[in-house]
């Protein structure tokens, strides 16, 4: 039966090609859309992952952005019972003049104590800091493509106070010690240098930006960030399962408007689809009723007409994700001179693609393929 | 003589062959609501026909003999009534059982042919044996050697616009015998064909007659019923005669 599918495709290509240009496009949508998603996805999964399972402490009444905290508050923290250790680190960005910074996007500068330096991230050459480096720097992959970097090389990092109606900016030069291999999450926009040296040129000294604290395995980490809060004053405190949830809900919106994208891609293609094929079995009307008096079974006539709708989303899938990912490829290549991608396409997404064009098809081929086997042979033949 | 009423399997013993009746009609009835009005497009018919003969029916327009020809080839279910072929009553068969009946009981030859446009003469013909679950092979050696019965041996591979009137009937005529029907149905099948191609028809018909395949033709051309052994001629839903007893 599937030559009978492909000829009536093959026969009508005009109105076939439109359709599966309908659910193409529809598809390129969802993956465009759905890359983005997966992209920020995995980003933040990663970032969490190498971030570790420690409890992250920040300042009372910041919102996603970056505040302070003494560095007195680690040594209060650390007495907290169920706390195995605590360190700070300081964040800013590494061009003030730039804009950027913050958990997802800019270039950043992250002032780390060497020996609590995250090791997750492979190095693919040079070394992590070690105590006593003076304004030494270890670099993500993508600052070391977009300036060029190569261990020995010097990095210039900016510093900007406001001071009454003018700014003063500051620069300083750091020399790369090690540079970090690809890891597709805010390590990729870092420079760590150590804690001692950020605080003196950024001029906040005693001062962190977070503080994260270590805690026996197997013990309830809600618990012990609940009792960081209770302890410590004016912080903030979250468990890695809450940091992941705040995150993930920061999210929403974004999937939000791939979802909105996804449904008006679906509701474009199914329309196209359907549309075609109730003209195609009311142009065949009277071959159905022909088929039907040569003695062929309803569930024939329905697996014809559901066939081709069927292909024709798995074609038109397979368009979309092709297209979609040239497109994402080579937007992210574009976006990689400037140091990050945008678009992740995982297998996961492919396959979400190409089922949604294949149940398009099907769920709206559906209806035309009931019409056509409700037809009396009688006066399909009759029809003219 | 009006034989609707004997009744009597296979006794009737007034035709051919005498062997069992291959089509037989009891008391056949469909009506139809026009609005509030009901119309009775076959009103009580019965009859009995034998395995190879040609038989016609015919009359004027509305006389019901195309819903004769749809309730034996379970096109559309009378309103009371029976039609049994080869013994089996297929007035009672489920919706479900319908197709099966169609493809191994019934072969139909339409007035204006009814191929498949984008298929070849060959594919035309195999099309039915498919439904059957012929194997492929077996489909092709089929058609070929119907499509040479039919004399379109050289054309196998032509489409039905390449073909003329006269051979795209043909085309339908192998395409209708490929499952080697009890019955052969023609809804006037030289209705769209000129007077040359009709005698081709014709012939063609008869010699299948003669090699024991059953055909019933409903026509309105009277020079195709004289050319057949039986005629049935209908009136107002009823036999108004039937040659059969001659």
């Amino acid at each position: 039966m599937f030559d009978l599918i492909i000829r009536s495709m093959t026969q009508r290509k005009m109105r076939t090609g439109l359709t599966i240009f309908g659910i193409a496009l529809g598809i390129f949508a969802v993956v465009v859309m759905g890359g983005m998603s997966e992209h920020m996805t995995l980003f933040i999964d990663k970032s969490l992952k190498l971030v570790g399972s420690n409890i992250q402490v920040e300042p009372d009444g910041t919102f996603g952005g970056i505040g302070t905290l003494d560095e007195s508050k680690i040594r209060q923290v650390k007495r907290v019972p169920g706390v195995t250790d605590a360190y700070g680190i300081l964040i800013t960005s590494l061009d003030p003049e730039s804009g950027g910074g913050g958990f997802t996007g800019g270039d950043m500068v992250f002032g780390v104590d060497p020996e609590q330096q995250m090791k997750d991230a492979k190095l693919t050459s040079g070394r992590y800091l070690i105590p006593g480096d003076g304004y030494k720097a270890v670099v993500g992959s993508s600052i070391a493509r977009k300036f060029n970097l190569k261990v020995g090389d010097e990095l210039e990092m900016k510093s900007k106070r406001l001071q009454r109606t003018s700014s003063i900016t500051e620069t300083r030069n750091v020399s790369v010690v090690g540079i970090l291999e690809y890891t597709g999450s805010f390590f990729d926009t870092s420079v760590q240098i150590p804690l001692d040296r950020a605080q003196k040129f950024y001029k906040m000294e005693n001062t962190v930006s977070l503080i994260y604290a270590k805690y026996a395995p197997g013990s309830d980490s809600t618990e012990i960030a609940r009792r960081i809060e209770l302890s410590v004053e004016n912080v903030k405190s979250k468990s890695p399962e809450q940091n992941r949830k705040e995150i993930e809900g920061q999210l929403v919106i974004f999937s939000l408007i791939t979802i909105s994208a996804a449904v008006l891609a679906a509701i474009i293609g199914g329309l196209s689809v359907m549309n075609t094929m109730l003209m195609s079995v009311s142009e065949r009307t009277k071959e159905f009723g022909l088929l039907k008096a040569l003695g062929a079974e309803r569930k024939t006539i329905l697996f014809m007409t559901m066939g081709e709708a069927a292909l024709m989303g798995v074609i038109g899938g397979i368009t979309g994700i092709v297209a979609g990912g040239i497109l994402t490829h080579f937007l992210n290549k574009s976006f990689e001179a400037q140091g990050s991608a945008l678009f992740a396409i995982t297998p996961r997404l492919i396959l979400v693609g190409l089922l949604f064009a294949i149940s398009l098809g099907v769920i709206c081929g559906t209806y035309p393929a009931y019409r056509a086997t409700k037809m009396s042979p009688m006066e399909a033949l009759r029809y003219e | 003589m009006n034989n609707s009423n004997n009744g009597k399997n296979g006794t009737n013993g007034d035709h051919a062959t005498g062997s069992e009746p291959v089509l037989r009609i009891r008391d056949l009835r469909k009506t139809y609501m026009q609005g509030k009005i009901p119309v009775h497009a076959l009103d009580g018919v019965s009859f009995d026909v034998k395995k190879g003969e040609l038989l016609s029916i015919v009359g004027p327009s509305g006389s019901g003999k195309s819903t004769l020809l749809s309730m034996i080839g379970l096109l559309d279910r009378p309103t009371d009534g029976s039609v049994f072929i080869d013994g089996v009553e297929i007035t009672k068969a489920k919706e479900s059982e319908a197709p099966r009946i169609r493809r191994e009981k019934i072969g139909f030859v339409f007035q204006h042919f009814n191929l498949l446009s984008t298929l070849t003469a060959m594919e035309n013909v195999d099309i039915a044996m498919r439904f059957r679950g012929t194997s492929k092979n077996r489909r092709k050696e089929r058609a070929f050697e119907l499509l040479t019965m039919v004399g379109l041996g050289d054309r196998v591979k032509h489409k039905p616009s390449e073909l003329s009137g006269g051979q795209q009937q043909r085309v339908a005529i192998a395409r209708a015998l490929s499952n080697e029907p009890a019955i052969l149905l023609a809804d006037e099948p030289t209705g769209a064909v000129d007077t040359k191609t009709r005698e081709v028809i014709v012939e063609l018909l008869k010699g299948l007659s003669e090699k024991g395949q059953t055909i019933i033709i409903v026509t309105h051309d009277m020079e195709v019923a004289r050319e057949t052994e039986r005629i049935i001629t209908m009136r107002d839903g009823k036999i108004a005669t039937d040659t059969g007893g001659r």
